[in-house]
């Protein structure tokens, strides 16, 4: 069994990073990933409990394929709590496909960093564990590298993500300040117009 | 994101669009109720759920099967056993 552990801070407040999590996926940097979908959720005592199942493409190195043999699809169960309050996210994901012999458990968490609440604080955990099949602890390195790799592209996916919805806030923003500004136009013309009507009516009446 | 049965994309995008805009702008604001987004998650999850029956996944056993803690989270004993006792949604 391999453990891997690491710690990343983004320099966005948890809001943010949370609302992204939920939207990290598509992302370029990490194309792995090719669906998601909700199969439970609820919320208790104010935690948002949800329950995910993640479809992926999985890369192996050749002679890993050759002793395990990797399907077109691997799927991966994600079991997710937020809490709003308490401002904390967590992420367990463990694989589906290979069943007993290959496991990789991997876990995320996301808080407000204790010392910039401005910023985030994402804390994350991996434990890869291959039995019964030949070459095991080879291949839990192997798979351990491939993970330290993937996180490392997650959060850049992560990033890229944020940036697009801070993109659409801005875009959105700009939307409702021409939409108001078109509305003022609007209650303008109106109020020209009402004051070109009463001053006829004015006239009509003196 | 795609969903695991291409028939089920167009449902899983409304429903994913609610269920955003719901989380960043109730959700996170402290606003618990979440029947905005149900409907759209009921025929979702109608869909969904077929789909995972025809790729043979089996989402009750996912929920006996799952990873007990780590290093730097315990989760509480209660959530896990809420989790388990809970049947799947459809």
């Amino acid at each position: 069994m391999k453990i891997w552990t690491s710690e990343h801070i983004f320099n966005h407040p948890w809001e943010t990073v949370v609302q992204a999590a939920w939207r990290k996926y598509p992302n370029p940097m990490n194309t792995a990933v090719i669906g998601t979908d909700v199969v439970e959720r609820d919320i208790k005592d104010g935690v948002l409990h949800s329950h995910r199942i993640v479809s992926s493409q999985w890369h192996f190195p050749k002679w890993v394929e050759k002793i395990i043999g990797v399907p077109k699809v691997v799927y991966a169960s994600e079991r997710s709590t937020v809490d709003a309050e308490g401002r904390q996210m967590t992420l367990k994901t463990t694989n589906v496909t290979f069943g007993t012999f290959l496991s990789v458990d991997e876990v995320l968490q996301y808080a407000p960093h204790p010392k910039d609440p401005a910023k985030t604080l994402l804390k994350q955990q991996a434990t890869v564990s291959v039995e019964g099949v030949p070459l095991c602890r080879y291949m839990e390195d192997a798979l351990t590298k491939n993970i330290s790799f993937n996180a490392n592209r997650g959060r850049q996916g992560l990033e890229w993500v944020i940036n697009k919805i801070n993109t659409e806030v801005k875009e959105i923003d700009h939307l409702l300040s021409q939409t108001k500004k078109s509305l003022d136009g609007i209650t303008d013309t109106a109020r020209k117009s009402m004051d070109e009507l009463s001053a006829s009516t004015q006239k009509i009446h003196f | 994101m795609n969903s695991i049965g291409e028939n089920c994309n167009d449902l899983k995008s409304r429903y994913d669009a609610c269920f955003n805009a719901w989380f960043s702008e109730k959700f996170l604001k402290g606003h618990t109720d979440d029947s905005v987004c149900k409907p759209l998650f009921l025929s979702y999850q109608k869909c969904v759920q077929e789909a995972l029956t025809l790729h043979k996944i089996d989402v009750i056993d996912l929920k006996t099967n799952h990873i007990n803690g780590t290093e730097f989270d315990k989760p509480t004993k209660s959530n896990e056993d809420n989790s388990s006792k809970k049947e799947a949604e459809s």
